[in-house]
């Protein structure tokens, strides 16, 4: 990092800023291009040979330095994080081309990277190691650019590995890049095929519903897809080094040559044609020395192919003379043979790789070869293509013919890519990424004029002689003047140090848009609309006045925003450079954006453009982790630094739950490890600690088994759980449970007594909890009702409510179900969730919740139906127990509390010692239902209400706990693509973390399958990870929560026989899922763990003094 | 008498003692560490892992045997194994290192838990995770005390934390219909208490929806009961006004 402090202020090297501004403007000589390929085959190395070529760095660094992986763990990790810029001017000839590129990270974690830096691009360079060939992300980057259509180029990287690792002949080797050839074509190849199928089906089923429109069945359908196959042109998409678009090179050597190279040289010296040998240099060709003439068929006659022959050999006897054998002599004859200079330190060199890089840069630069290709091969801003720009303009799977026509003359600009005052400014953001304030160029720290200097100094010797003469009177002399030393020097760094401006102490980051003008000219100022990603050009225009333009204010389009470009900046790698204006075509930083762009918009002048279509991400978040600070004061801190976080990384997903954690979701370990590092050291600047995230869990019954398959032997399963049950009551004096599972239970102050049973939901639980928001409108309305007052209600929510009602009559079938629905008394817990309270009370007809709906009805009805006193209080006790569960006081989720009996003596009959049980509701009158037993409250154990609620759920946790428990988990789907070569570690991982295969099937056209599987939360963390690793990242899974499942077996259940203590043993806890995980969420909520503390007595260490 | 030899002597190691006085004399019986608890709560339920011997003694650590005569009155039986399981079940215990350690550390787990339950960030109307309360509270040195309950610790743990960090009450929205008549006295009584008052309607009778400490809740359900006589009502509509459902930024 410090090699180049020093060039700091102009880290433009060679070409001047004025330079690059003046080709900026000149739209055809513009190459916008990315470096893609798998980690480690040699991006940044690359991208290094290519910054040195404009002296930014020195070419003897270029590959070790890794100029555009500028964070410090980048650095360190050896890989690329996150995409970044660079601007090149590369002269060919007497013509001048401006190169953006774009360096890329190949780690699968980042391949949202990947996504951003593809869409500002034109053409990409697909780097392939020579000897790891295609590899995942290869594959992906391939897949990548064909669905941005920008067209790719090839480098072979690496080359040298085959010489001096794998020690191939020049023949083998021949073989071998072939073979890669080959490789990378194919998967090009099924790119393409898959393109075509698809295009093919989707034109079936126009001709199908043509078909249906004219009703005459043509005879003669023929479906050939080969035919069609053929027809599609697709000699254009292959890599082939005839073609002009391979270059073979190792960039740590800093060689690398194209075909044409070779072609031009070997046409003077051998007099061939530069054109036939072209053609002939890359394929089974070979050079009859005898007939001086190029003929086909090397392989067959055993003869060295041309390629070999002219050229690799060329290499493998340089690299043999330098590296293999150091012979001084040969090395000094091809060095002369080569016309290359060197210097005589580089002779001397001890290491023969420095000695084997100067030669090669001069003799073949890798640079000259890229970039040659490059200018040559990539297209230009101006030529993109028109099915890109429909493509990218056509979003939300609208066709582009059906945009408004204002939209489909943006097509134009686009295509002219003019930058007239007239043409809309259409700008795309494909990132937001955070810089140091400090670094922008209009806050760089300037050096100090002489003047100034000067000024300071005198300052702080001023300062100082106030503090020495304050001190003078307590200190030594000799102390003293030694403190005046070493501060006087420290102040004088620190002041050479500081900038010039105070420190703004309280915004360290900034954002920075990273973009790129797709027509017209950006300028500094400007206002602009911003289009959110569901905007709609068509409404816009219908709402917005003509002529509207992002100056004046915005009405109330949704999803439209204004906002002003602040700053518009040249990305340097990690120098910006500020610029006034940025026409067409280019790609440029834009400051001033971060409150009104999130992480990627559209940018435009014009209301009339569509937002582009979103990045297609390759990898989705699926990494799951709850993030919290070292100190609980500094929690506003971490949040703010999380909004941050979210804002700068293109994939990485921030939010809060509603237990308080706040929950950071990666697409990839590493990927968590930057991002974890990034609010430690830039966006939260505190102490955090990263930990699994509290997994959610329901408690739930289920139906007695009717038939025990395993002993037949019901009865004593039930006494079980009875015992189990009693034992744990408090009081078994006011504690009753028959064998029907009927809880009775009465208040301590033996006045109210109530009898419960549970039982479970049939089917309802999915629809109530999809109509949480509808139940909570229900119960405002029931509120508002049971105080007298009369609410609007609208026709829709009350036919919602409806709606509601059949389909749980539908559901709720049978004997025991009969009247169910009207008898609800609350649903809980919160009373919204997917439990219900049914009201079985003899006697007791109180208003169902439906009863909004009953007014409409029969108005007449309703007076006769009287809400009991202490009626909340069942409630209340309902919803506490439904709100935490006695199996580990998790949320229940499917269980109906039926209310068989209530009696509530009041307290003047208990003291005239008669136990006759009152029915208030029935005779008092509507005001004194609404008093409370005034005595009660003299009650040592508190008032009524508060007693019943407590033994509502006292006897709520009795009945649920009568019943056979289970614990439900949350459920993911995931869905998984594969290859079939990986398809069976798919399976394994997934048998391992207790998934489950719905289905599989193969993609069409291509050699992946795609597997649907549930899988529980519990058990995904860490999943992500396993599954690339077992499948070398040959699979990639994406995790959505989908619905809660209870888990089949009983926690509580323990081997009672002679065979189950066999299979199982003693304490039946390795077959036993669901206990392992109730034992987990007690454990965590410090409940009592049934778990011995040592387990054997004698094993335990001995703690005797004198033994 | 038995002589104390090395050849007849049986030395006990890891020895737990479990006292009982009954019938004015003391018996006590040796059993292994860590395990008591464990035979309470019911979780060991072998009983040789538990006891080291089936004698029952008079000094454990004297190896005194108690006399079967006394056993017979005291227990009315001289069935050891009977004898050592009353004892157990009954007698007074030594808590090992182990369990006094788990005994804790579950304490300390249920009072973080409890805080979290009823607390909230005042800022997002969030609640804190139990992991951050426990790092909290061992920020404060917060020491767990075994013979005070949970929740009254809890209540301690929250004071305390109220000092270092942002933290509250989560607060109880109440409503409550005042008849006409006392509505003004009342509200001024009631008004140091209230937190936040989200709606107030007056036509009739005064009704009001606020939030209010969970503490407050019986001082105020008091005072609208004994000042109304029984014609204002009080009802909940949450025990926890917090925030609900999952927040993206």
């Amino acid at each position: 990092m410090q090699h180049h402090v020093s060039k700091r202020r102009f880290a433009m090297g060679l070409s001047s800023l004025d330079k690059i501004i003046a080709l900026q403007r000149n739209p055809a000589n513009i190459r916008n291009l990315c470096i893609l390929a798998h980690v480690d085959h040699g991006k940044t190395t690359l991208a290094d040979c290519l910054v040195a070529t404009n002296g930014i760095i020195s070419s003897r660094l270029a590959g070790k330095l890794r100029y555009l992986d500028s964070r410090e763990d980048e650095q360190i990790r050896g890989i690329t994080m996150k995409s970044s810029a660079i601007s090149l001017h590369y002269r060919n000839g007497d013509q001048e081309y401006l190169l953006n590129l774009i360096d890329s990270p190949g780690h699968v974690d980042f391949s949202s990277e990947v996504s951003t830096a593809v869409r500002l691009c034109d053409g990409a360079i697909v780097v392939v190691d020579a000897v790891e060939g295609v590899c995942p992300q290869t594959q992906a980057v391939l897949r990548q650019a064909w669905l941005e259509n920008i067209r790719p180029v090839l480098v072979i990287n690496k080359i040298d590995r085959l010489i001096v690792e794998l020690k191939l002949t020049s023949q083998e080797a021949y073989a071998h890049l072939q073979k890669i050839l080959e490789q990378v074509n194919a998967v090009t190849g099924t790119l393409f095929t898959s393109k075509v199928l698809k295009e093919r089906a989707e034109e079936d089923e126009e001709e199908e519903e043509k078909k249906k429109d004219s009703k005459t069945l043509s005879g003669d359908q023929v479906y050939d897809w080969s035919a069609r196959l053929e027809e599609a042109d697709d000699s254009q998409l292959y890599f082939s080094p005839d073609q002009g678009n391979v270059v073979f090179a190792s960039a740590t050597d800093g060689w690398g040559f194209s075909i044409q190279q070779f072609a031009q040289i070997y046409s003077q010296k051998m007099g061939i044609k530069a054109e036939v040998l072209l053609k002939t240099l890359w394929g089974d060709f070979y050079l009859n020395a005898k007939a001086k003439k190029i003929m086909k068929g090397a392989q067959a006659k055993g003869k060295k192919q041309l390629f070999v022959q002219l050229v690799l050999d060329n290499i493998w006897s340089l690299y043999d003379a330098v590296v293999t054998r150091r012979d001084k002599e040969k090395v000094e004859k091809v060095v002369t043979s080569l016309g290359v200079k060197l210097l005589a330190r580089d002779l001397r060199h001890s290491d023969p790789k420095v000695l084997l890089s100067a030669i090669c840069s001069q003799w073949l630069p890798v640079s000259q070869a890229v970039l040659l290709m490059v200018c040559e091969k990539l297209p230009s801003p101006l030529e993109i293509a028109a099915a890109r720009v429909e493509k990218l303009m056509s979003v939300g799977a609208r066709r582009f013919d059906s945009l408004p026509e204002q939209t489909q003359e943006l097509k134009r600009a686009f295509l002219q890519c003019s930058s007239g005052a007239n043409d809309p400014l259409i700008v795309f953001v494909s990132k937001m990424f955070a810089v140091d304030t400090k670094a922008l160029p209009q806050n760089r720290q300037r050096p100090l004029t002489h003047e100034e200097m000067a000024q300071r100094r005198d300052l702080a010797r001023q300062r100082h002689a106030d503090k020495h003469t304050a001190l003078w009177n307590k200190s030594a002399v000799q102390v003293l003047s030694i403190y005046y030393s070493i501060s006087l020097s420290g102040q004088m760094e620190s002041l050479t140090l500081k900038d010039s401006k105070p420190e703004e102490e309280e915004e360290h980051q900034t954002f920075i848009a990273f973009a790129r003008v797709f027509s017209g000219v950006a300028k500094k100022g400007q206002r602009v609309f911003v289009l959110g990603p569901k905007y709609d050009p068509a409404q816009a225009l219908s709402m917005l006045p003509e002529g509207v333009s992002a100056s004046g204010c915005v009405s109330e389009v949704p999803h439209l925003s204004c906002c002003t470009m602040e700053s518009l900046y040249l990305l340097m790698g990690r120098e910006l450079e500020e610029l006034e204006e940025v026409p067409v075509g280019n790609v440029l930083g834009i400051g001033g954006l971060e409150v009104s762009v999130l992480k990627s918009a559209t940018l435009s002048t014009s209301p009339a453009c569509p937002p582009f279509i979103p990045l297609n991400f390759e990898a989705t978040p699926i990494v799951r982790v709850a993030i919290e600070p070292k100190h609980p004061s500094e929690m506003p801190k971490l949040v703010r630094g999380m909004r941050l976080l979210n804002q700068a990384d293109p994939c990485a997903e921030v939010l809060i739950q509603e237990t308080g954690e706040h929950v950071l979701v990666t697409a990839g370990e590493v990927h968590l490890q930057r991002c974890l590092d990034d609010l430690r050291d830039r966006f939260a600047k505190i102490e955090i600690s990263a930990s699994k995230p509290i997994i959610p869990f329901r408690e739930t019954v289920v139906r007695p088994p009717k038939v025990d398959m395993v002993n037949e032997d019901l009865g004593k399963q039930h006494k079980i759980a009875i015992i189990h049950q009693v034992k744990e009551g408090r009081s078994s004096a006011t504690l009753h449970v028959d064998s029907g599972g009927l809880v009775t239970l009465t208040t301590p102050n033996r006045l109210a007594t109530v009898s419960i049973r549970a039982m479970p939901l049939p089917q309802v639980t999915s629809l109530l909890e999809r109509s949480a928001e509808l139940i909570r409108t229900l119960e405002q309305i029931n509120m508002s009702l049971r105080e007298g007052k009369s609410l609007d209600i609208s026709h829709r929510t009350l036919e919602a409510i409806i709606g509601l009602k059949t389909q749980l009559e539908i559901l709720l079938q049978g004997r025991k179900w009969r009247n169910a629905v009207d008898r609800v008394w609350a649903f809980g817990p919160r009373r919204i969730g997917p439990n219900i309270l049914l009201n079985s009370v003899e006697g007791y007809q109180r208003p169902s919740v439906w009863q909004c709906l009953g007014r409409v009805v029969k108005a007449g009805e309703a007076g006769a139906q009287v809400i009991r006193d202490l009626d909340n209080s069942i409630v209340s006790g309902f919803q506490l127990a439904t709100l935490a569960g006695p199996m580990c006081e998790e949320p229940l989720m499917g269980v109906c509390f039926s209310v068989e009996k209530w009696d509530i003596q009041s307290p003047a009959s208990k003291v005239e010692g008669s136990s006759e049980t009152l029915e208030e509701g029935a005779t008092a009158g509507p005001i004194q239902a609404r008093r409370r037993p005034e005595a009660a409250s003299a009650d040592c154990y508190g008032p009524v209400s508060g007693q019943l609620i407590a033994a509502m759920k006292e006897a709520c946790r009795h009945a649920f706990q009568a019943q056979p428990q289970r614990l439900m988990v949350a459920m993911y789907t995931c869905e998984i693509m594969a290859t079939a070569d990986v398809l069976g570690r798919v399976y394994g991982v997934l048998g391992k973390r207790e998934g489950r295969v719905l289905h599989e099937e193969m993609k069409e056209g291509t050699d992946m399958f795609i597997i649907k599987a549930v899988l529980p939360v519990a058990e995904s963390f860490g999943f992500a990870d396993e599954f690339r690793k077992k499948t070398s990242g040959l699979a990639s899974p994406q995790l959505v929560f989908s619905h809660w499942e209870v888990i089949s077996s009983d926690p509580y259940w323990v081997p009672t026989t002679e065979e189950e203590y066999l299979h199982f043993g003693e304490k039946a806890d390795s077959a036993n899922q669901s206990l392992k995980y109730m034992n987990a969420v007690r454990r965590r909520k410090g409940l009592y763990v049934e778990e011995k503390i040592v387990e054997h007595a004698e094993k335990q260490r001995t703690l005797g003094k004198n033994k | 008498m038995s002589i104390f030899t090395p050849t007849n002597q049986i030395r006990l190691t890891n020895v737990a003692v479990v006292r009982m006085k009954k019938g004015g004399k003391r018996f006590e019986i040796a059993c292994y560490k860590n395990k008591v608890v464990n035979w309470r709560a019911g979780a060991e339920k072998e009983l040789d892992e538990v006891l080291q011997t089936h004698s029952v003694f008079v000094n454990v650590s004297k190896g005194q045997v108690a006399k079967k005569d006394d056993l017979t009155k005291s227990f009315g039986t001289d069935d050891l194994t009977a004898i050592c399981k009353e004892i157990l079940a009954k007698g007074e215990l030594q808590v090992s290192d182990k369990e006094r350690h788990s005994q804790l550390e579950t304490m300390f787990r249920d009072i973080a838990t409890i805080v979290a339950e009823k607390c909230v960030n005042p800022e997002t109307k969030r609640p804190y995770t139990v992991n951050l309360i426990e790092g909290a509270m061992k920020d404060i040195h917060y020491s767990v005390k075994p013979n005070k309950s949970s929740k009254q610790q809890a209540l301690e743990v929250i004071r305390q934390l109220k000092e270092s960090m942002e933290i509250q009450r989560a607060h109880m929205r109440l409503r409550f219909v005042l008849p006409a008549k006392e509505a003004k006295r009342l509200k001024e009584k009631l008004k140091p208490l209230l937190q936040v008052v989200e709606s107030e309607d007056f036509d009739e009778q005064l009704e009001m929806v606020c939030l209010v400490d969970p503490g407050c809740f019986r001082e105020i359900d008091e005072l609208i009961r004994c000042e109304t006589r029984g014609r204002g009502s009080l009802e909940v509509l949450s025990l926890k006004d917090v925030e609900e459902g999952d927040e993206k930024f």
